[in-house]
């Protein structure tokens, strides 16, 4: 790929969609207050699913997923189902309760609900951790869409889009560009579908709802070509399949940048319904994403490759690569190049100015420099914005993973930490400061046990495989919980009264 | 529970309150149905590929796809969009019942306090 050229026309509408995000930022900065002024109505819970959606595209959605549908076939489900499920825990669990505790990150509401300092610490220190590994993904995804499109190798291409990311965000700050999340939700949308409209139509498929269209592909690789995907579960089990499942549903309950969106939703009944909107406008992007996998195999096979080895080092781009061996229009496929940029690219902004952000207000003032000010931590903020984004640069010059792979590694971890200190400080007033730290301590040493001890112990890494730990880990996180609460000291009246009171409306008797 | 001098400790497990005990008989009605689903589709995939030794399963289509990708592809994630709305309609009309409730025990209030001499 490093001596392919300069891809021209997609890099101008690369550059056009950008411009656009820019553009619309800026408007919505100013009709911001009237969005709030309507909170309740139908178009304000349908743009807060939007806004709820877009937070959530990334490169593991738009690359990802068809890269490994591509590459393991009906492994990939697992992702499918994780991602949507999880927003069931969210919704019926979390959603409307994080709302009323009017806090506005998640180190932020630990530090309240268990009135520790140390609790706050170590969720930031977390916080931080998630952001780096769900960066790496990430990068990989632009690297591998800027290879592409300037023609250079893959570490160039992470210096050139790590510098792209932190330009981007340094004019955005600059300019004052609020992130139009709705009007991105529907530029993702378009620029993921209609590509693939484009390649069922030509292949004379159902091309309306290319979703269910794409199944012939499957019929046809079996019938012409002989191409028999494997059986769901001949090279996975049952029990690694579903504990992957649930790692996905208990991290994305417990990511703090999807919890972020949850503090400041305009009432309560409109963040329950933007969580069911978000999950249809995700569920949109998911019914999608293995068609493109399938049809790289079918693209495959036509080119008389029906049994080769798939690469994993490539499969990530398969979403591309379809497109292109598909012969569609080169706009269709700047399009499809964008969507996966601009996805990737505000995933890791967000998630980098999360990261910072936890050093600046959580760790810096308590660890560092307790008589810092504001403009101190702002300045902290912007530098460890930096900082961070070295770091991730560094992390990811040799690929460690698929994309899918390496952020649910990143969801482990989330499910095995945030996600029990939420669930068991909304729903069980007795869980004290002790008992969540001492359990999202064993909720990080189980994330990574897999590689630490699973060379001397090989037990470890079935229980606790390392991009699926937190099925058994979280529930084991939550027993630790309660054990080292039951052990020590209850938690004030008054944080036990608020719980009552403020969260679950319950009245005095 | 143990709670120094408040008998308003949260208890998914227990709880204290009529309405809270109503929400959480509705989390937990909408759990089942996700965990079933979930757990219960992947059981039935991996049954029919261990007994189904005559085909393989993406030879059985349903809405022209294999079952097992239409299964957890299609079906699961409109299962879940569709739990989502059963529980967003239930709690709103659980918040409109403690709404009114509201309203009814101040009006009772006020109209005792107006026969009070």
């Amino acid at each position: 790929m490093s001596s392919s050229p300069v891809q021209l026309i997609p890099l101008m509408i690369v550059a056009a969609m950008f411009a656009l995000f820019v553009l619309g930022g800026m408007g919505s900065k100013m009709r911001q207050a009237s969005d709030y002024g309507f909170a309740g109505n139908y178009s304000g819970r349908l743009g807060s699913g939007a806004a709820i959606a877009s937070n959530w595209m990334s490169a593991a959605s738009i690359l990802g997923l068809a890269g490994l549908f591509y590459l393991k076939g009906y492994y990939a489900m697992a992702f499918v189902i994780g991602w949507t499920g999880g927003y069931i825990l969210l919704l019926v669990l979390l959603a409307t309760q994080i709302r009323r505790f009017g806090k506005f990150t998640a180190p932020d509401f630990v530090g309240f609900r268990y009135e520790s300092g140390t609790a706050r610490t170590l969720a930031a220190l977390i916080s931080i951790m998630i952001s780096i590994i769900y960066c790496i993904a990430q990068v990989r995804g632009v690297a591998l869409l800027v290879s592409w499109l300037f023609g250079i190798g893959y570490q160039a291409a992470v210096v050139t889009g790590g510098a792209l990311v932190v330009t981007f965000v340094v004019i955005s700050g600059t300019l004052g560009v609020v992130r139009n999340q709705r009007l991105q939700y529907f530029v993702l949308i378009v620029a993921f579908v209609l590509p693939l409209m484009f390649l069922t139509k030509k292949l004379g498929y159902f091309w309306v709802l290319p979703q269910f269209g794409y199944g012939q592909a499957i019929i046809d690789l079996q019938t012409q070509f002989g191409f028999y995907w494997s059986e769901p579960f001949a090279t996975v089990s049952l029990y690694h399949w579903l504990a992957l499942c649930f790692t996905l549903m208990f991290g994305t309950a417990g990511l703090p940048h999807v919890l972020s969106r949850f503090y400041m939703a305009p009432s309560i009944r409109d963040a329950r319904w933007g969580v069911v909107w978000g999950l249809f406008f995700i569920s949109l992007i998911y019914w999608s994403a293995p068609a493109y996998g399938v049809l790289a195999r079918l693209y495959d096979a036509k080119a008389g490759l029906a049994y080769k080895t798939p690469d994993p080092a490539t499969a990530d781009l398969v979403t591309l690569t379809a497109a292109l061996q598909g012969g569609i229009p080169v706009w269709v496929v700047g399009l499809l190049v964008a969507g996966g940029l601009a996805a990737a690219f505000y995933a890791i902004s967000g998630l980098l100015q999360n990261g910072a952000a936890a050093f600046a207000y959580d760790i810096y003032p308590r660890l560092m420099r307790p008589s810092a000010t504001d403009s101190d931590k702002l300045t902290m903020a912007k530098g460890f914005f930096l900082v961070l984004a070295a770091a991730v640069l560094a992390l990811s010059l040799k690929p460690v993973g698929m994309i899918a792979e390496t952020a649910a590694v990143a969801f482990a971890l989330a499910g095995n930490t945030i996600f029990p200190a939420f669930l068991m400080g909304i729903w069980w007033s007795r869980t004290n400061a002790a008992g969540v730290v001492a359990g999202m301590l064993v909720g990080v040493a189980i994330s990574f046990s897999a590689p630490l001890l699973g060379g001397a112990l090989p037990v470890v890494t079935t229980l606790f495989p390392l991009t699926s730990s937190a099925f058994l880990g979280a529930p084991l996180v939550v027993v630790v919980m309660i054990v080292v609460s039951l052990l020590t000291r209850p938690p004030s009246d008054e944080i036990v009264g608020f719980l009552a009171r403020n969260v679950h409306d319950v009245k005095d008797r | 529970m143990d709670h120094k001098g408040t008998d308003q400790g949260i208890n998914i497990f227990r709880p204290q309150s009529g309405l809270l005990r109503g929400e959480v008989q509705v989390i937990v009605m909408i759990m089942a149905a996700w965990l079933v689903a979930v757990v219960g589709s992947q059981v039935a995939i991996w049954y029919m590929e261990t007994t189904l030794i005559e085909y393989w399963l993406s030879e059985i289509i349903f809405f022209n796809l294999p079952i097992h990708f239409w299964l957890s592809g299609q079906f699961l994630p409109l299962w879940f969009i569709l739990l989502g709305v059963a529980f967003n309609l239930w709690m709103d009309r659980h918040e409109s019942r403690k709404f009114e409730g509201t309203i009814r025990y101040r009006a009772i209030g006020r109209s005792k306090k107006e026969q009070q001499p």
